[in-house]
């Protein structure tokens, strides 16, 4: 008994300074849990199901940028094209293969053609990814690494441009779209429809987000992500191939992006200028729990759902971006370096 | 087994290193001793391929490593402890020695070599799920040298183990170094602590403003004149 009280004072102790250490996310995610909670009260399951499902997609992209601006120091500016050409992907796959499965009429390939069409967009994303790392980022990061951080912005609202108006020029302005991915009836929840569509674009998002999570944490090539963002030099002390890891890196950011505009097609539909609204979101995820955070985006990507929600719940739908954009201003002067504060590594070297 | 002909090595338009040549047989414990700024960590720099020569060749086991990239490199066997330790500071011990064994293909070595690295540093293995960036300076030096010998490196490049370091510990790192030698592990070791240097090692290279000055085996530099004023202090 003797031996247990200074041990239990010792974590209490522990407890406290981890808390003050934390402040910021501990604030949040309290402020956070109370919202929630109201949103519930106030809106009800339907409420609360439009916060995850959002929440899972910011989460998504969010990942996505954090990851690239952890591992290469990148300020992404064309996320959003990867959103975008996951939609259109999807699009083009799913409406011929749905219309061929309809006709043969077998339930099981039915319900598979929207899970198809969203790998084939994810695939697609992750060659586009590979192919734009190859040609635009490897031959600049080969060539200087001064000034990498302004030129890579610079590149990616570039690659933005070229990316929307290349598809404005070849697949015109037009909204292509589909009604749903399922042609089934809403699903009832405590009370509540909850379209098919929406259970399986927050399931996708959990999924992706989850394998992710495994990849960077339990398997050799995610540590060896995570080496590099924290240690370039260490990473190549170690025998970590650079190119390999950020052609890798830059690939799986695209993917997912393009996983969650393909498997949010039925929401947004695939337009050249689709992909600004989830860009805005993701970087404002990235800005409030703090660049180059993966852990973090997660948990931002769900505030920011819950912000929305709220905001549109108890002031109104005109208000659902001055608010975001207050609390990001709020932020930003008391904790400049997000939630997490998380600091960047490899960018005062550079 | 390493073989520097000739190499003339620096930064952009700064050439810190000319005409350095030196050796380093199989099994030998070299240092290469000098003042502050004569080029010594940017001889280990150049070998390892963070630095790409300017002039001259690299040879390692008689094969020029002049052009290749630093992880090549480190995949043929020559591992470098940097003088800024480059550790990976938000993982955990056993990450950061897992990661250095990432050349590695079995997994079944990679943990024999952590559990023998683990009986070589029994303190790392008390520390072993603490993260790299909260350990002290010592234990950080400790776990810097123990990711260098993750890989079953056959040649360590060793970059002022004992900056900044207590006496009892500089002493710790320098048996740990010994230990290798004797397992059969080469090792170039770039130190300011001529006295204890000179002591444990067998040949020695004095690197003075970017060429070398003097080599010979380490007992006779000891003796000499111009290491005695120069660095010794006698």
């Amino acid at each position: 008994m003797t031996t247990e009280t200074p041990a239990a004072t010792l974590t209490s102790v522990d407890l406290m300074t981890r808390i003050k250490d934390n402040l910021p996310v501990v604030v949040v995610s309290v402020f956070s849990v109370i919202l929630f909670v109201l949103v519930g009260i106030e809106g009800g399951p339907p409420q609360l199901f439009n916060v995850i499902v959002t929440g899972g997609m910011w989460a998504l992209l969010a990942t996505g940028l954090a990851l690239v601006f952890g591992v290469m120091n990148i300020p992404h500016f064309a996320h959003g094209e990867s959103f975008m050409v996951g939609a259109y992907v999807s699009y083009f796959t799913f409406t011929p293969m749905n219309k061929f499965f309809l006709s043969t009429g077998s339930k099981f390939l039915i319900y598979s053609g929207p899970i198809l069409a969203i790998i084939a967009a994810g695939l697609a994303g992750c060659v586009l990814g590979i192919i734009i790392e190859r040609i635009i980022f490897a031959p600049l990061r080969h060539r200087t690494k001064e000034g990498w951080i302004m030129n890579a912005f610079l590149l990616t609202v570039g690659l933005s441009f070229i990316l929307v108006n290349g598809t404005t020029l070849t697949l015109g302005p037009n909204f292509r779209g589909i009604p749903r991915y399922y042609d089934v009836p809403a699903l009832e929840f405590m009370g509540a429809f909850i379209a098919v569509d929406r259970i399986v674009a927050t399931a996708i998002a959990i999924v992706t987000i989850g394998s992710l999570w495994f990849f960077l944490r339990q398997t050799k090539t995610g540590r060896a992500i995570r080496a590099v963002s924290q240690d370039e030099t260490g990473a190549q002390l170690v025998g970590i191939d650079l190119d390999f890891i950020q052609t890798l890196t830059f690939s799986l950011a695209t993917g997912t992006a393009a996983i969650s505009g393909a498997s949010l097609l039925f929401m947004f539909q695939a337009y050249p200028t689709v992909g600004l609204t989830p860009l805005y979101f993701a970087w404002y995820v990235v800005m409030l729990v703090g660049l180059g955070n993966v852990a973090g985006a997660i948990f931002g990507g769900f505030i920011v759902a819950l912000l929305q929600s709220a905001t549109q719940l108890f002031i109104g739908l005109s208000w659902q971006s001055v608010v975001p954009t207050a609390v990001m201003i709020l932020v930003l002067i008391l904790a400049p370096s997000g939630i997490f504060g998380s600091e960047v590594k490899g960018i005062q070297e550079q | 087994m390493l073989e520097l002909k000739n190499l003339d090595s620096g930064y952009d338009f700064l050439q810190v290193l000319w005409d350095v040549s030196l050796t380093v047989e199989k099994g030998e414990f070299v240092a290469l001793i000098g003042p502050n700024g004569a080029g010594k960590s940017t001889t280990l720099r150049t070998v390892a391929g963070l630095v790409k020569p300017m002039g001259g060749d690299i040879l390692f086991k008689g094969e020029s490593i002049r052009n290749k990239p630093a992880h090549i490199i480190s995949r043929m066997g020559i591992s470098y402890v940097s003088e800024a330790l480059n550790l990976f500071t938000d993982m955990s011990v056993r990450e950061n020695l897992l990661l250095g064994a990432y050349a590695v293909k079995e997994k079944e070595t990679q943990l024999e070599t952590l559990d023998y690295i683990f009986e070589l540093f029994p303190r790392l293995q008390e520390r072993k799920d603490q993260l790299a960036g909260t350990m002290s300076g010592g234990e950080r030096k400790m776990l810097a040298i123990a990711r260098g010998m993750m890989s079953n490196p056959t040649l360590m490049l060793v970059d002022e183990p004992s900056l900044g370091l207590q006496p009892n510990l500089t002493y710790d790192v320098f048996s740990a170094l010994l230990k290798l030698v004797k397992q059969g592990v080469t090792i170039l070791l770039v130190e300011q602590n001529v006295n204890a240097t000179l002591d444990i090692t067998d040949r020695a290279y004095i690197l003075e403003q970017g060429r070398i000055v003097m080599d010979g085996p380490s007992q006779e530099m000891k003796a000499n004149q111009h290491v005695q004023n120069a660095y010794l202090g006698i």
